[in-house]
């Protein structure tokens, strides 16, 4: 920001969304038509210290006389129907964010102006909206139709653009006006701690005007030296500029050609090149890639975009290349150049911290690094749903305990079973999806089957090893039965993995099944 | 009906309770039951590196062998002693009690410990063989405890190795074997002869395998091979309990903890048959199981208690020492010579005392109360040995046996299984002196400070149950805060309901469900209050002693019940706030007035003071200053000491829902005759009910007088009315209380009473349920009732200044307790300023009629030492101008501010506003010593500094009351609803005074501020109190309204009522509200500038926003003009 003063008076618009985050939530459920007289008000709470206290409230909650701050416990005992949500500040931050680009319209020179608003340096643009009054019309109803509540005031500094909008009624202010407008509104509007907040109040000066009026020297005494600026700047005798919003700009390397280019090589080549100069950047931010967009801009003005994507970030060029190389080789509509394409584009819009690795000094270590390439090499080629692999999970009951994720995402905490390598496995190679029901011939109660018939084959059991046994999760389903499993071996020497569901004497009758097969 | 299985010859060794915290998933007493059930023929009891659960086992099975049922399960219900809920145990069955009692005589219970090791060695169970082993074992968890923070235990098996004589040792065997022989070895070169080695078999798939495993391991060794279940609990239905337990210690929701979950549900306590089919492969580890029971003879009956030492003289005995004492006091009590009366009843106890052995008891207690008396310390015990002659004669208590003299029965009859009960309640500031002289006094190898168990209460359990179910945080913070207030243990549907929740959600049912049997589990160990443990001997030879989360403190295992239970000697040394504050009315009353008294001093039965408590007045009086009491006390109308027990008690829960309080209101206030029936010529002497229940007319009060009706009209034998005593707690669903009321109301239509009498009789028990109120505790309260009226009578300002003083404590803010000096006690009460106030509260001006000067600890987040250097300046010499003070006092801007907030500078000159202006001027913060000299030069520069006129605008008078309150809480200015008047007058909204002045049955609109609201009992009512500038209005909104005015009960601070006056006889005004307005808004107009310009409109906060202008997390007391009441949730 720079204080300077600026040689043409300027017009800033200061718009204020007093009820995002419950205007952002109802924007969420798509529900843009004002809420029915007797929906439940709507609290956003958060867990500060250890309690759920309310960061945001919906009008109806405000009519109800609930505060951000309060506890969450009290909020709920005064009105017990109240509608609980979580606060996602983040959210509301990103919503705001895309208001702001949208706003980007009406002025180049727009800022957020947190919390919860936005300022926009509308020197020069107003005539273009139909003057300042079609100006705040028009961003008014493009807030309403986003489904936002504003307040917005129009001043000639942004301070006291703000401070009309939030601590007075809002409203439009022809210089020279708002110095007046300004004088009536609470000395709240300075922003100062509560506590001095208080002190002012204290002393009867509760207006803008109450502080204008007196000496400033004794102001400054005791409200600190930097008081009569802050009452300047609020009451527009000082301009601050605003510093306009730019979006970041994530890494983006441009090749333009005076000749098109149609060539396959040509296009590898610049490729390349794109690429090595892209990692050089990431290198320098200590940055790696998890994401890379190669756009092909055609003369005719048609663009395509090439995405491949990296389960670990990455500056290694040479693996990227071929991971385009193969996504473009498995496009189902070939890259057709047309007559040529005359840019190139590079970005990584996805990015992640890579530190640099120490080289081991005797030999690379293979193994991770080698089988997290071939994962990449295979997903970029099959897509991410069909490369697969097992997971643990957290479960008890045999199907559940593995399941398939696809291999490019990072694995859980979850880890498989520590077995002691003196015993044999107590699970089977194949496993049966669903198990198979046998007809056996067991003991009670728990014996183990002395023969069973498994498709239409009658098995002689010579040994046996059980129950094991494992409970249903009674969380998921109340009636899970419980299941013996027994691996047996039979007169052939083949080994099975059977199970007893439910237990004798239980109704319906326990039944068998044959779950796997182990050699 | 439970069947119960066939007897036999196996018990359980590894079993863990759920003391093993987190993990077991049974109470002790129900493994013990059901072991009993199951035909085990021991069981032996093991929880994780610690005793703590054992005596609960013990005592269970001394009951089980009397009863053939399992004790209930005491739970406090209450703030105040006897306030205790009996729940039936579910597992007792009566038809089987009999059998039950036969098994249990033979049954063995051993105790021990599993020893969890951090050094990867394998679990140990270890059980004391003897007296001294248990000594070794209870040192050895004592060292791990000590060496470990607060609830681990850090030991290694070398700790073990070192000296395992007389220990029975079980190794445990781990999932692996690798290894496992090598400690085997290890163990029996340490203990030869005294190691097994355990094998469970839980199904997991290679049961034989590992069973032959180990047996072959135990051949080579030479050890014996012991069968167990390693049981986590009773019955497998409690599995999912332990899954649940097994989330909350890891800390996730069920769902992810998966493996870390137990496979199946082996883990409980197997028949016998069932036991030795697992084990057919080693038949001889189950006969093992007996052998082992039968080698173990220690048994905590063994723990034998020695009294300390200290309190006797050399040369002499304990008995003769006590009498000695008394002698010798008594001649002090009684200068003039004990009564005929006392004496006679002072050698009864003192024969009593010698018959049970209790001298020492005595003596102990003695010597802790003489220490508190030399070093100026107010105490008073209570209890029922606490209401005796002796315990008078000696200073114990204060309630003279000369004047009460029915009282003193209780001691001489109590029973003689009793344990002589004696709490002393110290002052709660210096209590912490007398901790430590016990300390210094007994060591603390000999002196512990005894356990309280942490249990999972309604809000813990549903709390944690609902975060491993996965409920949302905001459903279990809902459903966590559906209690009101602290009554009642059990979550209902009506309450799930009440939160906005569907009862018959499966989630939230389940959840419900599971965090009911929680309920009542331990979760871990803290240290009681006060409660001491002395032996004379070593004490870590008795019980294990562990690190408290205080730096100096130590604990032992047991808590209060359990040293009962093994009548192990207990003092408690308690605190009680009131004591505090009669200690600093005596000492002002010395200071200002030379007047001198202490507790028994106080002149007994003063007319006026009952006078003063008969209308009501009782704010800042010890217990009967709540609302309910205030109201009771002009119907009761107490008229001497007796009367004030009976208010005590009868303000609690037991009697108003054994609907006792209205039955007695009636006969004392002559409208229902007091009749005590008789029984048949023949039978007794007419008047044997009178004996009983004359002081409480004919209503039976307290607990002991039920049983005393019992006893004396039903002849019931100890036995019987402790049989009955029970039933009575407990509700037993099975009828056994009305095998009582056959037998009672039987017995007494025999001995010719009155059938209809009879019945009456037992309903009124009945309906007294298991609430008690003790009449020994009631009786010691009373004597404080008594001595703090008396002050607060007699010397009102004194009483005020010194309840200022002792906040925080009891009901009511700072600003009713000053009202009540002003109004009742016509005290006169100066503002706090910088040139009269201290830190404290004071007295100054005549000595006849001293003046309340209110002190600096009013002011909120003022410090004292920031007062103490006021103090010391100004006694220097008077200070001259805020300037002078700041730089003399060398106070900080913060404390300056503070001063001129509250308005602390009018003797300087200086109104709050001018005073602001002038101390904002000040300088910041503390210079850095390098900067203070040219600070010193500015300050000196600033002092000359001349500036302009402010031209501050007056502070009008409602902005100053909204200051005061803001600062201080109090207002000596003006009342805010006395600002407010004319907005309310406009409206015809009556004062206090003006509904108090209504007939009954008129319509009112009243409004005034909230001083409490309550929800007293079942909840069908809530109780607000409304006070303005001219006295205070009660209300009774009843709980059909609640729904519909929640909002305005919840959230108003100023309250306006449209209702119905209700008066009763007594002149006790209520409104019954029909019409609830919350006015909290008006309040924002006392710090508003333009009270002329009074509107009725209230700013609407959905047409002007505001920016929030307060961080979240601020208090909300810094934002509110009024502080917030008392409130019943």
């Amino acid at each position: 920001m720079s204080s300077e003063p600026s040689a043409r008076p300027r017009r800033y618009l200061a718009v204020w969304f007093p009820w995002l985050p419950s205007d952002r939530l109802r924007r969420q459920e798509q529900r843009a038509d004002a809420p029915p007289e007797d929906a439940p008000p709507v609290v956003l709470a958060e867990k500060i210290k250890g309690a759920l206290r309310l960061a945001a409230v919906d009008p109806a909650a405000a009519r109800a006389g609930l505060t951000p701050g309060l506890a969450l416990a009290d909020a709920r005992a005064r009105s017990p129907a109240l509608r609980v949500v979580a606060h996602r500040p983040d959210l509301d931050d990103a919503l705001l964010g895309r208001v702001l680009e949208d706003f980007g319209r009406f002025t180049p020179m727009i800022a957020l102006d947190p919390p919860h608003g936005l300022i926009l340096d509308v020197t020069g643009c107003a005539h273009l909206f139909g003057g300042e009054t079609g100006l705040m019309r028009t961003v008014q109803a493009r807030a309403e139709r986003a489904g936002l509540k504003i307040r917005c005031a129009l001043a000639a500094t942004p301070q006291v653009a703000r401070a009309l909008a939030r601590f007075g009624p809002g409203g439009r202010f022809e210089p020279g006006q708002d110095r007046a407008a300004a004088r009536r509104l609470p000395v709240a509007a300075l922003e100062l701690s509560d506590k001095e907040d208080e002190a002012l109040r204290r002393l009867g000066l509760k207006r803008l005007g109450d502080l204008d009026d007196r000496p400033h020297a004794p102001l400054a005494a005791r409200f600190g030296a930097d008081f009569p600026t802050r009452l300047a700047r609020v009451l527009g005798d000082e301009d601050m500029r605003i510093t306009p919003h730019r979006p970041p700009a994530p890494v983006v390397v441009d090749r333009i050609f005076f000749e098109p280019i149609s060539a396959p090589e040509d296009v590898e080549r610049v490729l390349s090149d794109l690429l090595v100069e892209t990692m050089d950047r990431l290198d320098q931010t200590g940055l790696g890639g998890r994401a890379f967009e190669a756009g092909f801009y055609r003369v005719d003005g048609e663009t395509r975009r090439i995405v491949v994507r990296t389960g670990r970030p990455t500056r290694d060029t040479p693996a990227t290349l071929r991971l385009f190389s193969e996504r473009m080789a498995a496009l189902a509509a070939p890259l057709d150049p047309g007559f040529g394409f005359d840019q190139m584009r590079m970005s990584v819009p996805w990015t992640q911290v890579l530190a640099p690795a120490q080289q081991g000094l005797e030999r690379e270590t293979p193994g991770e690094e080698a089988f997290s390439r071939l994962v990449d090499r295979l997903t970029a080629r099959l897509g991410p749903e069909a490369v697969l692999r097992f997971e643990p999970f957290a479960s008890h009951i045999p199907e559940r305990a593995a399941r398939l994720v696809p291999a490019a995402v990072r694995h859980g905490d979850e880890t498989w079973p520590d077995l002691d390598p003196d015993d044999p496995p107590l699970r089977p190679l194949q496993m049966f999806d669903p198990p198979q029901p046998v007809e056996t011939l067991a003991e009670v109660p728990d014996g183990y089957p002395l023969k069973f018939r498994w498709r239409r084959v009658l098995h002689e059991v010579t040994r046996a090893e059980g129950p094991e046994r494992i409970s249903g999760e009674w969380w998921r389903a109340p009636n899970q039965r419980t299941r013996d499993y027994y691996r047996v071996e039979d007169r052939d020497g083949r080994r099975f993995w059977l199970f007893r569901q439910g237990l004798y004497g239980e109704t319906p009758e326990p039944r068998w099944f044959i779950h796997g097969l182990f050699a | 009906m439970r069947r119960l299985d066939p007897c036999g010859a196996y018990a359980e060794l590894a079993t863990a309770s759920n003391f093993s915290f987190l993990r077991g998933a049974s109470h002790p007493k129900d493994l013990v039951l059901t072991a009993i059930q199951r035909g085990h023929a021991g069981l032996g009891l093991a929880d994780r590196n610690t005793v703590a659960g054992v005596v609960r086992a013990w005592s269970a099975l001394k009951e089980i062998r009397v009863e053939g049922l399992a004790p209930p399960d005491r739970m406090r219900d209450g703030g105040s002693p006897g306030e205790i809920a009996f729940i039936e145990d579910p597992l007792n069955d009566p038809a089987l009690s009999e059998e039950v009692k036969r098994r249990a005589a033979d049954f063995r219970l051993l105790t021990g410990t599993r020893l969890v090791f951090n050094d990867g060695t394998p679990d140990v169970i270890a059980y004391p063989e003897t007296r001294a082993g248990w000594g070794r074992l209870t040192r050895l968890l004592t060292l791990g405890n000590r060496r470990a923070r607060k609830g681990e235990c850090e030991i290694g098996l070398r700790d073990l190795l070192a000296d395992p004589e007389e220990l029975m040792l079980i190794l445990v065997p781990p999932n692996r074997l690798t290894g496992l022989e090598e400690v085997l070895l290890r163990m029996t070169e340490a203990a030869p002869g005294a190691v097994w080695l355990g094998a469970a078999l839980h199904r997991r798939g290679d049961d034989r395998r590992r069973l032959a495993r180990l047996k072959a391991m135990a051949e080579r060794v030479d050890v014996r091979l012991l069968a167990l279940n390693d049981i986590l609990y009773a019955t497998p239905d409690d599995r999912d309990l332990q899954d649940v337990l097994t989330c909350i210690r890891e800390g996730a929701t069920i769902e992810t903890t998966g493996r870390r979950l137990e496979a199946n549900a082996e883990r409980w306590l197997k028949p016998e048959d069932e036991m030795a089919r697992l084990f057919k492969d080693a038949p001889e580890a189950v006969a093992e199981t007996t052998a082992f029971l039968s080698r173990a003879t220690f048994d905590l009956s063994n723990l034998k208690y020695e009294y300390p030492e200290e309190p006797v003289p050399p040369e002499w005995e304990p008995q003769s020492w006590l009498e000695e004492l008394v002698r010798r006091r008594t001649l002090v009590r009684y200068p003039d010579g004990a009564p005929p009366k006392v004496a006679t009843l002072l050698n009864r106890e003192l024969e009593f005392i010698a018959e049970r052995s209790l001298a020492p008891y005595f003596l102990t207690i003695h010597d802790i109360v003489r220490t508190a008396e030399n070093k100026g310390i107010l105490c008073q015990g209570r209890g029922s040995a606490a209401n005796s002659a002796v315990c008078y004669v000696l200073g114990i208590t204060s309630v003279d046996p000369a004047r009460h003299d029915l009282l003193f029965e209780r001691f001489l009859s109590s029973n003689r299984d009793e344990p002589p009960d004696i709490d002393v309640d110290f002052e709660h500031e210096r209590r912490e002196e007398i901790i430590q002289y016990v300390y210094d006094r007994y060591g603390r190898h000999r002196a512990g400070i005894a356990a309280t168990v942490i249990r999972y209460r309604p809000r813990s359990a549903i709390r944690e149950v609902g975060k491993v179910l996965g409920l949302t945080e905001d459903v279990t913070a809902r459903l966590a805060s559906t209690q009101w207030g602290s009554w009642g243990s059990e979550i209902s549907g009506r309450q799930i309901e009440q939160a906005g929740l569907d009862a018959a959600n499966p989630m939230v049912d389940r959840a419900v469900r599971m965090a009911t049997r929680l309920l009542d589990f331990p979760r871990h160990l803290s240290q009681h209050v006060g409660g001491f443990v002395l032996t004379q001997g070593r004490l870590d030879e008795t019980v294990p002693i562990g690190n408290a989360a205080m730096p100096d403190r130590t604990f032992i295992e047991w808590d209060k019940d359990d040293i009962d239970a093994l009548g192990l000697m207990k003092v408690d040394v308690l605190a009680l706030g009131m004591l505090t504050c009669i200690r600093k009315a005596f000492d002002l009353m010395k200071a200002h007035s030379g007047v001198e008294h202490d507790l028994a001093s106080v002149p007994p039965e003063e007319a006026e003071v009952y006078d003063m408590l008969c209308r009501g007045q009782s704010i800042g009086v010890f217990q009967v200053e709540s609302r309910a009491q205030i109201n009771m006390l002009p119907r009761l109308k107490p008229r001497e000491f007796y009367d004030l027990v009976i208010q005590v008690a009868i303000v609690r829960p037991g009697p108003i829902q054994g609907d006792m309080v209205h039955p007695y209101l009636r006969r004392r206030n002559g409208v229902e005759k007091v009749h005590y029936p008789p029984p048949g010529r023949l039978y007794g002497p007419p008047d044997e009910l009178k004996q009983v229940l004359h002081r409480t007319l004919g209503v039976p009060l307290f607990q002991e007088q039920a049983m005393k009706v019992a006893m004396v009209a039903a002849r019931f034998t100890d036995a019987e009315a402790n049989g009955l005593r029970k039933a009575m707690g407990t509700f037993r669903g099975d009828g056994t209380l009305h095998t009582y009321e056959d037998r009672m109301v039987g017995r007494m239509i025999a001995r010719g009473y009155d059938p209809d009498f009879a019945r009456r009789c037992f309903e009124q028990i009945k309906g007294f349920g298991s609430y008690g109120f003790p009449e020994s505790h009631a009786a010691s309260f009373a004597r404080l009732v008594y001595v703090s009226s008396w002050i607060k009578h007699r010397h009102p300002a004194a009483f005020a200044c010194a309840l200022l003083n002792s906040q925080p404590m009891g009901f009511y803010a700072p600003a009713q307790i000053v009202r009540e000096a002003q109004e009742v006690g016509g005290v006169e009460v100066r503002a706090i300023d910088v040139s009269h106030s201290d830190w404290d509260n004071s007295l100054e001006g005549p000595e006849k009629v001293p003046i309340l000067r209110l002190g600096l600890r009013q002011i909120d987040g003022f410090k004292e030492d920031w007062a103490k250097a006021l103090s010391a300046a100004r006694a220097a010499a008077p200070f001259a101008d805020v300037e002078t003070l700041a730089r003399r006092a060398e106070l900080p801007a913060a404390a300056m501010r503070k001063l001129a907030d509250a308005d602390a500078f009018r003797s300087l000159g200086q109104d709050r506003r001018q005073a602001l202006w002038a101390v904002r001027r000040l300088p910041d913060d503390d210079p850095l010593p390098l900067f203070a000299a040219a600070e010193a030069r500015e300050r000196g520069a600033r002092e000359l500094g001349a500036e302009p006129d402010a031209h501050l605008p007056l502070m009008p008078l409602g902005e100053h009351v909204a200051a005061d309150y803001q600062t201080a809480r109090l207002s000596l200015k003006a009342h805010p609803m006395a600002i407010l008047r004319p907005v309310f007058a406009a409206e015809r909204v009556l004062t206090c005074a003006e509904t108090e002045a209504k007939r009954g049955g008129s319509l009112v609109q009243v409004a005034g501020v909230v001083l409490v609201r309550q929800r007293p009992g079942k909840g069908n009512a809530v109780f607000v109190t409304l006070e303005d500038e001219t006295g205070i209005t009660n209300v009774v909104l009843w709980a059909r309204m609640l729904d519909q005015y929640r909002r305005e009960i919840m959230g108003a601070r100023l309250m306006q009522i449209e209702g119905l006056v209700e008066k009763s006889p007594e002149g006790v005004v209520h409104v019954v509200a029909r019409h609830v307005i919350d006015r909290s808004a008006e309040l924002s107009r006392l710090s508003e500038d333009h009270e002329t310009n009074v509107q009725l409109a209230r700013a609407d906060i959905i047409a002007h926003p505001q920016p929030p202008r307060h961080p979240p997390h601020r208090h909300p007391r810094d934002v509110r003009i009024l502080p917030g009441s008392r409130d019943f949730h």
